[in-house]
This record gives C-alpha cells, structure tokens and sequence, in this order.
C-alpha cells in the first residue's frame, strides 16, 4: 500500500507541475457548461444547467480517466517502468498507483467543474448530493483508469493511444443520456443509452435529487471496476513479467 | 559464490537465439559486457535483473536465483538502463527520495548522503530539468546507490555524454568497485572498457566469445598492429605474416606477429602496386582490434529489421 502511494505522489507532484496541462484539461467540460448549458433552448426542462451538469461533471471524468493511460505509456517510452519494474516493491504497485492518481486528479477536475456550475446558477447541489457524487464518481472513475491503463500496456507508442481513446470517448459521451432524458431520444439512440455505463453514473448523480435512486446500476459500476481492476492486474503481471 | 552468477543462460525469441548457453561469474568487479548492436548485452542484462525470464539455464544474485527469487534479487540489485529517465519536474532531492521510499530506505540521510557522494549536493533542491546530462545519470547513480545494492547493472552508462561526464562517471563506477561493489556494465566503448573494468566479455550473436583482462585480451590477440595511410585507389596487397583486419577509407590497418620483418615486406608491395603510402604506425593491438577480431562486423550486410525489433521490445 505504502507503495501505491509514493507512485502516486510521484505522479501528482509532476502533474501540479506541469501548470499549463492542469487547466487545460478543464477547457472542454467548462465550455460545455457555458456554452451549451446556460445557451442551449430546451423544452423538457426549466433548468438546462442543472440538467446537463451530471453530464458533464462524469464527462469531466471520463476524460481524465481514458487520459489515465498516457501517463504508463510514457512511463514504458522514456525507460521509467523499466527502472520500476527492477525494484522489490510489489510490481502490481505500478499499476494501483496509475489508477489512483487517475481517478484523483479527475475527482479534483470535476470539483473545479462543479464549482463553475454553481457559480453559473446550478442549484442541484445540496451538500448530500455533493457528497453521492463524488462516490459516483470516485467508481465510475476507477473503472475508467483501469481500462485506459490496461488500453496503455498494449498499445506501443502515445498516437495510437490518442486515436483509440478519441475513437471511444465521444461515441461514449454523446450515446449516453448526458445531453437529454430518455423519452426525447429517438427509440434507437435511448436504446443504445439504457445499455452506455457512462448513462448509469449520470443517471445515478441526477437520481438522487430527484429520487428513487437505481441502486443496481450502482452495484453494476462496482462490479465492472472491480472486475475491470482484476483484468488491469492480471494483464499488468503477463505483461511484465 | 560469486555476486553474479549465470549457467547455460538462454534467451529465445521465436526463431532469434537472443542469448545462448551464457556462463559467467562476475564478483566484486567492474565487469564489461561488450558487443555489437543486437548481440545480446541488453538481454543479458534484462535476464539478469529479473525483469525477463530465461528461456533455459539459471543465473543467480547473491545467491538468490533470478527466476524463483525474483523479488530478493531486486532487494539486492539496481538497474540503469540507458534511457536516462529522470523526472524533470523534480527536484534531484525529490528523485532520489522518491525512490528511497521505493526501496523502504527511511529518513532523509541517506538521501542526502548519496547526493554528496555523486556530487549532486549543491543543485539537490533544483529541478532536474535544470540538470546537464551528466548529472542526470549521476542523479540516476544516486537512485540506484541509495539502498546499498551488491550488484550495479548499468546499460552503457556514458552513452550520449561529453568527454568530462564520461570521466566522471566512470570515475564514480571505479570509486564503488573499490567500496566492495559489483558493477556489470555493457558498453560500446572500448577504450573505456579498456581503462574501467577489471574484465570484459565479449558477446557476438548472443555467444559469449571471451572473457578476461582487457590487457589479457590484447596480449592474446598478441602480435602488433600496423596500420598505414595510402593513397586511394588502392588494393590491399598481401604478404605473409600480415593479414588485413580492417580498412577505413584510406587507412589499411594489418594484424602482424613481428612487425619489424611484415612492414618492409608491406611497403615493397605497395611500392610494386603503385601505391602510394603516405603514413605508417605501428601499434600493440587495441581493445577495438580484439572486439573486431573476435566480434566482426556484425552489424554490417544485414538491414535493419524493424519489424523483428519491435516484436522483441513487445515481447519483454
């Protein structure tokens, strides 16, 4: 455990260095909020902004998180996993790092993103909600980092990287119900959403200002995370062994 | 027991015999591993700091086995690969740190004792991007020294660096060898090797072709080197006693047991070819005349084979 934490430091520290990546990973869910939220005329409902924030707040993850693996590609490019890999600290340490830095620096992303959509006149977030969605979040998060990461140990340069993740993320974004409710899409693009795990975080996050909340689809992006961090391990261990 | 040790250590990838049938003890050495692009080194290496598994044989760290004990192997080792990969946004302090906590060193003594000890103590606080290239692989030295390893692995640790870095970092390399350390080195450079370590080896096709004292090595090669300028066109002539080992442009350089009866003979059978011969050296061999002699021009003829590489670099 000690481990997974220094990697993570590691990872945190270059990051909050590197000043400019860390604001300009907040342009796309900012402009989203502004422009198409406070902009877009609906008829569904009164508040466009409070609609479309979940939306974003778990779009605001999923980039980061499908970004997650970039950072162990350039680890592999420039020689650092193989320094990594030679030390006695638990190798799979390399791995749990990644992701919990991940999932980390999108949480803290979307916190930015949510204060901006109070700013801007949301009025969905009572503190519970706050609190719910960071869960949310937090899952939906470590799902997406231990799949970008796996992504990242079997593609071998960052283009490839960059073409797979842009080849999965908007279809991932505009099939879920990020942008409108069910019963105004058409019946093929709302059947699509229903099955779109990006849908259910959304779904969950708006679910608990105006209840019931599905618990299921909760229980289901525990599972697939967990599941998807079995699978990250144990092809981290074929990999580098 | 030697630090290093290695029996019959193989290494296949698909039909490519990377390294084949390797043995080897290296103990409290400075130990080179010489050898063309593609002969093996780095997969040597690699096997024996557990972070690629042998196809067959053994080899062994202190006595803990490369394959079984993997993890006690890398309690005891530490590897500098070539890439030079120091984190830039950090301080010299903070990458030594980082992977002092790594290795479950506590405290910031050590930390700053390794600093002091590569000569990195006045710019520790500054970023490493700040950092020349040669105190960037002396900051990559701190790393690895800083939990008292038995074995050293550095893969061609003066690569990219100018003369003065050169010197300091072999400088360092003696100074350990001298505290009681192993250091296994691959290199390119001969002259370096020649000077550095106690014995080199040398690998051509994944064979481990000789090992010994580099002065051994030249002494075995034996004879003297003759080398001479001529004017272009020209033939090599031959004469008995004296066999052409290499030729760059217009320098022929002969490989001869006395070269005070070969050089007259030489410069009449240049003399009756009509070339001119501008200059002549003799020399005792050097390094280089061992590696060429044992080693050849391997990477000469074939191209590079870019898919193979890749599929090599996929494989580990």
């Amino acid at each position: 455990m000690n481990a997974v934490l220094v990697y993570f430091a590691r990872d945190m520290r270059r990051w909050i260095r590197g000043r400019f990546n860390v604001w300009s990973a907040l342009i796309m869910p900012a402009a989203w909020l502004i422009f198409v939220g406070l902009a877009l005329p609906t008829r569904f409902t009164d508040s466009y902004l409070d609609f479309i924030a979940p939306g974003i707040l778990v779009l605001t993850m999923l980039s980061a998180g499908m970004q997650g693996g970039s950072s162990l590609i350039f680890d592999k490019i420039l020689g650092f996993l193989n320094k990594f890999l030679a030390l006695p600290s638990p190798r799979e340490a390399i791995l749990y790092g990644k992701i919990l830095f991940t999932t980390v620096r999108g949480l803290l992303q979307a916190s930015v993103i949510m204060l901006l959509a109070v700013l801007l006149g949301a009025t969905i977030f009572t503190p519970s909600l706050v609190a719910f969605t960071y869960l949310v979040l937090f899952v939906f998060g470590a799902l997406l980092s231990a799949f970008s990461t796996s992504l990242a140990l079997f593609v071998q340069d960052h283009d490839g990287y960059a073409a797979v993740n842009a080849l999965l993320s908007m279809p991932l974004f505009f099939t879920s119900s990020a942008l409108m409710p069910y019963d105004v899409m058409p019946p093929w693009l709302a059947a699509i959403a229903r099955y779109n795990p990006v849908s259910w975080a959304i779904d969950l996050i708006r679910s608990f200002a105006a209840p019931p909340v599905p618990w299921t689809s909760l229980l289901a992006l525990v599972l697939l995370a967990l599941a998807m961090g079995a699978v990250s391990s144990l092809l981290f261990r074929r990999v580098t062994v | 027991m030697a630090t290093i040790e290695a029996a019959g250590l193989t290494r296949r990838f698909g039909e490519l015999v990377a390294v084949d049938d390797l043995d080897l003890a290296v103990d409290h050495e400075v130990f080179g591993l010489l050898g063309p692009n593609g002969s093996g080194k780095t997969t040597t290496v690699l096997m024996l700091t557990t972070l690629l598994r042998p196809t067959s044989g053994t080899a062994s760290v202190s006595g803990c086995d490369v394959v079984r004990e993997a993890a006690r192997v890398r309690e005891r080792i530490s590897y500098v690969p070539q890439d030079m990969a120091v984190d830039i946004k950090l301080s010299g302090r903070e990458n030594v740190s980082f992977f002092a906590a790594l290795y479950g060193v506590p405290g910031r003594d050590r930390v700053d004792e390794v600093l002091a000890i590569m000569d990195l103590a006045e710019r520790a606080d500054d970023l490493a991007g700040t950092y020349s290239g040669g105190m960037r692989r002396r900051l990559e030295l701190a790393q690895a020294l800083v939990h008292e390893p038995e074995a050293l692995f550095l893969d061609e640790p003066t690569i990219g660096l100018d003369v003065a870095g050169r010197q300091a970092i072999w400088a360092h390399i003696t100074e350990l060898r001298r505290r009681g350390m192993t250091v296994f080195v691959t290199t390119h450079y001969m002259d370096e090797a020649d000077h550095a370590c106690d014995r080199v080896g040398v690998i051509a096709k994944g064979r481990l072709v000789a090992v010994d004292a580099p002065a051994v090595l030249r002494r075995q090669l034996g004879g003297e080197r003759i080398s001479l300028r001529v004017d272009l066109p020209a033939t090599p002539v031959t004469v008995e006693g004296a066999r052409l080992v290499r030729r760059e442009d217009d320098e022929l350089i002969y490989h001869a047991d006395d070269a005070a009866e070969t050089v007259p003979a030489l410069l009449a059978g240049f003399a009756a070819a009509g070339v001119r011969v501008r200059g002549l050296e003799v020399a005792a061999p050097t390094l280089d005349d061992v590696f060429l002699a044992l080693a050849g021009r391997q990477d000469e003829g074939g191209s590079f084979d870019y898919r193979r590489f890749r599929n090599l670099m996929r494989r580990r």
